[in-house]
């Protein structure tokens, strides 16, 4: 090993992607808050001018808090049916023989690789007025099914979308428990659902916790899918901040509307992280 | 984990079953898709009305969405280009020499796939109007395409150098060869599995990318996913499922050489520790 006092000319492998994040994330994201407190003119996109009418306008006005409460609301919802649904996806992936696991691996992969465009649209098909599920039903007798443009086939969509990342976090956790602590229990007497849930479901809970947060995150700026899925039936914050920057060519309140966004989730997510730690606190007492 | 101990196999059916749903819950979009491509009818019905590759003519017929495809592709080949480099170098840094500074600078550069997409993609909006960029032409879709790829090369990478075992490339120095030298014909070869999976994630991840085209787009420079989404909301033929599958079929491949490559859980699973 040679390390002298030269020049350390490694750093240069580094300073590229840096200079790269500065400009074009860091310097853009600064921006887009430093644009939320200007002022919007009649004409033109903003004047240099402070002001927090734009916060003011974005927490004024109940239609954006309804808007907002709802996006909540559709990814909560979202985030509980990928917990139920991912974890026996992770369990079976976690525990399942080495061969198989390449198999079931691409099997949950391979959705998050083809385009939300794609996946919507199948969605589309499947879910429509004369789509499959309501040709088959209305065969049979049954009555013409709301199942797209409106809330049921946002949440359908956000669950197909997100239910990957649920369970491939959950597996990741499962998969550092030996399975021989499930069984040390089993032959000290306890029944398998005990075993479970004294044993596996607590030493999953990181998993579950980083699955949760992930999901609640992406499902709250979803917007392809309550576009497509939801008609016009079905707003969430993203759509109208999108609105605003591109219709309404307000930068200003889109920016602060942003921020709404941005900081209302973190602070959910603040909150539930404390829930979390209690909870973890007691369970483990 | 491997545990060579036969495990009995208890209550085992009805999670398979279970799992089994769910499997089908999440691949039947796709396979709809692909099916409905192939159909002969002239509405998205079902059930089918014959096979046929009239819809696969029509996409080739069709120019907006051939040159969106071929707009998709180019964008896709230099974004990989530049994130791959990029993101390979700063891996090599991380791993091997950043010191104090290692976990600050893995958040900056896992941070592009922390932050939503859509938020990034109008501040970006905003950043380049201001400063005189301008959204026309590729140059705003490759910047952005750009920053969201890039976490996954520095995550591929950077699982392969963990587990490289220097002392290889040490003894290369030791015989003589130059720093350079010694990372072209040992280190290279060793990690290019990593390279070439966080290449081809960079490519389909820019190549399906949506919320960062939407904003970034202009007249003349559209997307495939942007010009299937446009087609979308106003019509409903099976064009769209023609250009979907074969769309599809491009991320069916690369998943099957990234997981002969690497392995897929490299990338989801948290990358290195």
């Amino acid at each position: 090993m040679n390390r002298g006092r030269r020049f350390p000319w490694v750093v240069f492998l580094i300073i590229p992607i840096i200079v790269f994040l500065a400009i074009f994330f860091l310097i853009p994201y600064a921006n887009m808050v430093y644009m939320s407190f200007l002022v919007k003119p009649e004409t033109g996109a903003y004047l240099k001018v402070f002001t927090l009418g734009n916060y003011a306008r974005a927490l004024g006005d109940t239609f954006y808090w309804k808007v907002l409460r709802q996006t909540f609301w559709y990814s909560l919802v979202t985030t509980a049916v990928t917990l139920v649904a991912g974890y026996p996806l992770a369990y079976h992936i976690a525990r399942a023989p080495k061969r198989w696991r390449g198999l079931f691996l691409i099997m949950l992969i391979s959705p998050l690789l083809v385009s939300i465009i794609v996946r919507s649209f199948g969605w589309m098909i499947l879910l429509g007025k004369v789509g499959i599920i309501n040709t088959l039903v209305k065969r049979y007798g049954g009555p013409e099914l709301p199942l797209m443009y409106n809330a049921f086939g946002v949440v359908v969509g956000l669950v197909h979308i997100y239910l990957p990342f649920m369970a491939l976090s959950i597996a990741g956790a499962l998969q550092t428990i030996s399975p021989d602590i499930e069984r040390a229990a089993r032959s000290l007497g306890a029944t398998p659902w005990r075993a479970f849930w004294r044993i596996t479901w607590r030493l999953s809970l990181p998993g579950v916790f980083a699955g949760t947060l992930l999901v609640f995150v992406l499902a709250v700026s979803s917007y392809v899918i309550p576009i497509l899925l939801g008609g016009n039936n079905v707003l969430v914050m993203p759509i109208v901040i999108v609105q605003m920057l591109l219709d309404a060519f307000n930068w200003p309140l889109g920016s602060a509307l942003s921020m709404v966004l941005f900081g209302g989730t973190v602070a959910l997510l603040w909150l539930y992280v404390k829930l979390m730690n209690q909870a973890l606190r007691w369970t483990t007492r | 984990m491997d545990h060579p101990v036969r495990r009995p196999q208890r209550n085992g059916w009805a999670l398979s079953v279970v799992v089994g749903l769910l499997y089908v819950f999440l691949l039947t979009p796709i396979v709809i898709v692909i099916l409905s491509a192939f159909n002969a009818g002239d509405y998205l019905r079902f059930p089918p009305q014959g096979f046929s590759l009239r819809w696969f003519v029509r996409f080739t017929e069709s120019e907006s969405f051939v040159r969106a495809f071929e707009f998709s592709l180019r964008l896709a080949v230099y974004v990989t280009l530049a994130s791959t480099v990029l993101g390979t170098m700063g891996a090599l840094f991380i791993v091997r020499y950043a010191r104090r500074v290692r976990d600050t600078l893995r958040l900056l550069l896992i941070a592009p796939l922390q932050f939503p997409a859509i938020l990034t993609g109008i501040a970006l909006l905003i950043f380049f109007y201001a400063t005189g960029i301008g959204t026309r032409g590729m140059r705003p879709l490759f910047i952005g395409h750009t920053l969201v790829t890039i976490p996954y090369v520095f995550l591929t990478v950077s699982t392969v150098l963990v587990t490289f075992d220097r002392s290889l490339e040490e003894a290369a120095r030791s015989l003589g060869a130059g720093p350079f030298r010694a990372f072209w014909r040992i280190t290279l070869p060793i990690i290019k599995g990593g390279i070439i999976s966080g290449a081809l994630f960079a490519f389909i991840t820019s190549f399906d990318q949506f919320p960062i085209s939407l904003l970034l787009i202009s007249v003349g420079n559209t997307t495939l996913p942007i010009a299937l989404f446009d087609y979308l909301r106003f019509s409903f033929e099976p064009t769209a499922a023609a250009v979907s599958t074969l769309s599809v079929l491009l991320s069916v491949g690369i998943v099957v050489v990234i997981q002969r490559l690497v392995g897929l859980e490299s990338i989801y699973w948290g990358g290195p520790r």
